[in-house]
């Protein structure tokens, strides 16, 4: 029993609406009514059937990582490590998931991975941009504007002039300061977290009015919420000196801190992930660094590839 | 119905005797390895004899046998890569896995249909749904990787879904 053509193409733009995962209320509800019809159920059961064939693919860690070395190898092999480290990493497409991708690649500036920038804005106010970033810079009549768009930056803020304030928006919401002011603000996956090292910031979200941020204060914020103020920690400015700070951080989130600085793979073996790691650390070589963890820690370093690096237990069975 | 078998098998051993020597040479010189070759030779002529046609209808057997023997090869050298690539990112994964033969089988296997299933669609589109369905990557993360706009990963996905939904159409 053929399906006629035109409902196996409605078929498929209702599987690319529900896989998106981002489908309304309303679309799941003409979804439904949709296939109450015999030959729409039909024609449903077929692309659960397809899809479905892709689950074993889905579910096996090997076969996903072949998957995609194939269709980029298909596509474009020297596309293939680009997809595997973010196949790999996860961190690194989160920190690129964003609603206005293309923001980032016309923003007045752009640092690379690893690298760490500051630049003086017109009004004498001080910028570092860290690893990765991308950032607008607009000034008005009204006031001294700043788009973070991925990232994380510093700002020695200049005092307001001739009632100019200085405007940060992230994805979330936007941050204000009136007075000198010396803060960081970092794009997360979903949320931006503000901290203040000097004076007072603002943050404004729609229909939640201000909140402020006073110096030696931080908080996470997305678009309808802002977490409790904690104490600012040192590590979100001292990076702008070029240093990694670690104050009793776990390796495994320590060397998450660390991939941002690196291209490629960086991970732990689960069994040292809870190790403390202690210390400053020179960002601008990141495998120095990784060097220290191995000379401090029980823990030895594996270069699978030039990209791929886990850390390791030290001692295995028989000992080493 | 029993002469029209015997018709048929009487051709099949003519086109075999009569090619079979230097279909297995192209093989040969085409893949490095004598087994091989005759494996591929072997399934050449299996080809043609399961494809339910007249074989008196070959005008130019040569071209037709060679036709499908290079759909065969290319199958074979896909293989291969899927193979490898199962193999490498076996290497690849941050703790050693060691699957069962049966499974690396089932999965390389799983892996060739979806390969072929997607075969015939522009890169882009055949990226984004893998994407999609193996790695569960979102839309906007997509969109990135592709350097397009999330609508447009939206329209791959039914583009490629409708592929898949015309091509298993007949059953």
């Amino acid at each position: 029993m053929g399906i006629d053509y035109r409902v196996l193409q409605e078929a498929a733009k209702w599987f690319a609406v529900l896989q998106s995962g981002a489908a309304s209320a309303g679309e799941r509800q003409a979804w439904n009514a949709w296939l109450e019809q015999p030959e729409h159920a039909r024609a449903w059961a077929k692309v659960e059937r397809i899809s479905g064939q892709f689950q074993p693919l889905a579910d096996d860690a090997v076969a996903r990582t072949a998957g995609a070395m194939l269709h980029s190898r298909q596509s474009n092999r020297r596309q293939a490590l680009k997809v595997l480290s973010v196949l790999c990493g996860g961190a690194a497409l989160s920190l690129a998931g964003g609603s206005l991708p293309w923001r980032q690649w016309t923003a007045d500036e752009r640092t690379a991975v690893g690298e760490v920038r500051d630049l003086r804005l017109a009004d004498g106010s001080q910028l570092w941009l860290n690893t990765d970033t991308a950032v607008d810079i607009a000034d008005d009549a009204t006031a001294r504007r700043l788009a973070l768009y991925r990232g994380e930056l510093l700002v020695d803020a200049s005092p307001s002039q001739g009632g100019r304030p200085l405007l940060l928006t992230s994805r979330e919401g936007r941050v204000r300061s009136e007075q000198a002011a010396r803060f960081s603000l970092r794009q997360e996956d979903g949320h931006t977290r503000l901290s203040v090292f000097a004076g007072v910031v603002d943050i404004q979200l729609d229909g939640l009015g201000i909140t402020r941020v006073a110096a030696g204060q931080q908080t996470d914020f997305s678009r309808r919420h802002i977490a409790p103020l904690s104490a600012a920690r040192a590590e979100h400015q001292a990076w702008a000196s070029g240093v990694l700070l670690a104050d009793n951080q776990r390796l495994e989130d320590f060397l998450v801190e660390l991939s941002r600085y690196r291209h490629g793979y960086l991970g732990c073996d689960p069994r040292i992930a809870d190790l403390r790691v202690v210390g400053a650390f020179p960002l601008g070589d990141t495998e120095r660094v990784l060097d220290a963890l191995a000379a401090t820690l029980p823990v030895r370093i594996e270069r699978r590839m030039a990209w791929w690096v886990s850390l390791e237990p030290a001692a295995t069975r028989g000992g080493v | 119905m029993a002469i029209e078998g015997m018709v048929r098998q009487q051709m099949l051993h003519r086109l075999y005797a009569e090619h079979h020597g230097w279909l297995n040479g192209w093989l040969r010189r085409q893949l490095g390895c004598n087994q091989r070759a005759a494996d591929l030779a072997q399934d050449t002529f299996v080809r043609v004899m399961t494809k339910d046609q007249d074989m008196g209808a070959i005008r130019e057997p040569r071209a037709y046998l060679h036709t499908i023997a290079k759909g065969l090869l290319i199958n074979h050298w896909r293989r291969r890569q899927i193979e490898q690539a199962y193999l490498d990112a076996l290497a690849l994964q941050p703790e050693p896995v060691a699957p069962s033969p049966e499974s690396q089988a089932l999965i390389v296997e799983t892996l060739l249909q979806v390969d072929a299933m997607l075969a015939q669609l522009p890169a882009k589109v055949r990226s984004a749904f893998l994407m999609s369905q193996l790695q569960g990557m979102t839309y906007a993360a997509i969109a990135i990787e592709l350097g397009v706009s999330e609508r447009m990963v939206k329209k791959y996905m039914a583009q490629a879904m409708l592929h898949c939904l015309l091509l298993v159409a007949e059953d």
